[in-house]
């Protein structure tokens, strides 16, 4: 050891989900969906983690319904997650839950030297608690402020508009973009989505790159990986509408 | 002969264990090179950072451009400026050599674009050659700083007591984000930087360190920081200052590393002392442009260091050394390399052209020489296994695409 008494170290990424958990998820199969995305994209996570070993790829989440509580609490390294089922029933306190985050994001416990933190918000309602508040109180940390924002709408009844709130400005021009909600409507498009957050997102937050600070970036602490070609693909099938 | 009150500056640039496992270049660049002559002499220590990523892609460029124009900018106002005036030279690096440091970059990367095919197509933007860059001066009676971006400068106060003397500050919210040398409007930014100290108004530091990002970032906390900084300075230049840094990167951050550093006289290890001569240029591994590069900073006054008193290790065994050093990471190393076992399949040829030029792309060329098998390759178990491992892998793998022309992993 060259460096007695020096700590080199990776540096963490920490993913957060945060998973709506309200009694609407439980129809049409939507909150089966998620634990089976979820548990799906684990191999590929854990993958791109290895690929990448100056991060530290730890995962939490949080489930809200009637209220918001951490679903996986401590922070737990990608390749020994067991994901263990989110069950839906309740309304939507997104707010809550978005007041939780902060308080995770708070620093400490978040190390000086961490990766920009991804945050993936998946919601299929509109919130039914203070929304504006629980968002205010998020964006005060400045690590809300660094963290990839990204959201999963899913089926139609998603309210959009807080889901665009929670990621930042709206870009300019049409069409599908990271920095919008992600509309999926079937479980094999939430599963591309959940797959392509927690892999190719993961892999673009590791790098070690830096920005010009306030330049535009398309509104990104990161630059963002392409969507997946067949999502942006209007001709693709990718299943049924069914949410 | 450099000045008295100062020993002779070193300093190094090593590309990023990330960068490295994925064929990028190296895009930080430092120099340490003595200026002037007689009275008017001080030295010079710089450090840059180009930003990576796919937006920056000309940023190791950027950062070695970076590094001479403030050479040859501080060397112009050496020659305006007695260095006896500390209220000149406060002025100089709170104002003047910003801006002159700045147009002499935005020239030097604008003649470089028009160099190239893309010119033709697309107009010139500074931002993709983007970089940050520190300097420090060190002259008989004072020593000052300036720069802009997420450099840091340490003072050594004595053995083993560092303390952090610069460092960007940025609002929340920035995100790796960091001032650059390609914004228009930033000299604000480079005048909260500068500082200009007397060797005689209070405790002067016994040695300075300047680094990139990627040091304190592979460091758990500001305490291992300023332990390492004090522990780098004690290290011999050359093949160990470089060796150090390599295993930094590795173990820490994976970020393109580089230091400029350099005692008060009377301070240095007896193995620094008389290795120096009185320029180093640092430039990573850029291969041809940073040897275009080099040649242009002897041209501009300053001269090669050669500094290797014994035969230095290839490029290929020093890359053996990093992955035997770090067994869990030889399989996150060569996964990354997947295509380019499959294309040395489909083009052995092109094995060849990496094995000549092995310091443009060690890890690629490492694999290349272990394409036949790694019985003969000078390596640890771990490492030998899974390169034959990704071989076996590879010759499983059905073709199905036709060749691109990637093999070299470096352009």
């Amino acid at each position: 050891m060259p460096f007695p008494n020096v700590r080199l170290s990776n540096r963490p990424l920490h993913f957060i989900y945060l998973c709506d958990c309200s009694g609407s998820m439980a129809a049409q199969g939507k909150m089966q969906a998620l634990n089976q995305a979820i548990r799906q994209s684990l191999p590929g996570m854990a993958e791109v983690a290895e690929q990448n070993p100056e991060a530290r790829v730890l995962v939490r989440a949080v489930r809200f319904a009637d209220g918001a509580a951490w679903h996986l609490a401590e922070p737990t390294p990608v390749q020994e997650l067991q994901w263990r089922d989110l069950e839906a029933g309740g309304i939507t306190a997104m707010g809550e839950a978005l007041s939780l985050v902060a308080h995770a994001l708070q620093s400490p416990p978040m190390e000086d030297r961490a990766l920009p933190p991804v945050l993936v918000l998946i919601s299929d309602g509109q919130p039914t608690d203070d929304f504006d508040a629980g968002l205010s109180r998020l964006m005060r940390e400045p690590w809300a402020q660094k963290a990839v924002r990204l959201a999963i709408a899913m089926g139609h009844d998603a309210d959009l508009e807080v889901l665009q709130q929670f990621i930042g400005p709206e870009p300019a021009g049409g069409g599908k973009s990271p920095r919008r909600p992600l509309q999926a409507s079937n479980a094999t498009t939430l599963a591309q989505y959940i797959q392509w957050a927690s892999t190719a997102v993961v892999g673009a937050a590791s790098m070690p790159a830096s920005r010009i600070a306030q330049s535009d970036e398309n509104g990104s602490n990161i630059p963002l990986p392409d969507l997946p070609p067949t999502l942006l693909d209007p001709t693709d099938d990718v299943g049924p509408l069914v949410w | 002969m450099v000045s008295r009150a100062w020993g002779s500056g070193t300093s190094c640039s090593v590309i990023g264990a990330a960068h490295r496992r994925q064929g990028k270049p190296c895009q930080d660049a430092s120099l340490s090179c003595q200026l002037g002559s007689g009275a008017q002499q001080l030295q010079l220590l710089a450090v840059s950072d180009g930003h990576g990523g796919s937006r920056y892609w000309l940023s190791e460029v950027g950062s070695a451009q970076a590094c001479l124009a403030a050479q040859a900018a501080v060397e112009e106002a050496l020659r305006g400026h007695p260095l006896s005036n500390r209220e000149q030279w406060l002025r100089q690096l709170q104002l003047e050599l910003p801006e002159a440091i700045q147009q002499r970059w935005l020239e030097a990367v604008h003649r470089d674009w028009q160099e190239r095919p893309d010119s033709e197509t697309t107009p010139f933007s500074s931002s993709v050659y983007g970089c940050t860059l520190g300097l420090v001066l060190m002259a008989p009676q004072w020593w000052g700083c300036t720069g802009i971006g997420d450099w840091d400068l340490v003072g050594i106060s004595s053995p083993g007591e560092a303390s952090l003397l610069s460092e960007e500050s940025l609002q929340g919210g920035a995100a790796e984000a960091t001032t650059s040398l390609c914004q228009a409007d930033v000299l604000g930014a480079w005048r909260e930087r500068a500082q200009l100290h007397g060797l005689g108004d209070g405790p002067a530091p016994l040695g300075l360190l300047l680094s990139t990002d990627g040091i304190r970032k592979s460091c758990a906390t500001d305490a291992d920081f300023l332990q390492l900084c004090s522990q780098l300075m004690e290290l011999e230049s050359g093949t160990p200052l470089e060796q150090a840094l390599m295993e930094i990167t590795a173990q820490g951050s994976g970020d393109d590393v580089s230091v400029a550093m350099v005692q008060r006289s009377g301070q240095h290890s007896g193995q620094r002392t008389g290795q120096h001569s009185s320029s180093s240029l640092g430039l990573g591994r850029l291969g041809p442009v940073a040897l275009a590069l080099g040649i242009a900073a002897a041209g501009a006054g300053g001269w090669w260091w050669l500094q290797q008193r014994r035969p230095a290790p290839s490029p290929i065994e020093r890359e053996v050394a990093q992955l035997c050093g770090a067994p869990e990471r030889i399989n996150a190393s060569l996964s990354q390399r997947r295509e380019q076992f499959l294309q040395l399949l489909r083009q052995p040829q092109a094995g060849k052209a990496l094995l000549q030029e092995p310091e443009r792309d060690p890890l690629g060329a490492l694999i290349a020489g272990s394409m036949g098998g790694s019985a003969s390759l000078q390596a640890c178990l771990p490492l030998k296994q899974a390169l034959d491992a990704h071989w076996q892998t590879a010759r499983k793998t059905p073709v199905t695409t036709p060749p691109s022309p990637q093999v070299p992993a470096r352009p």
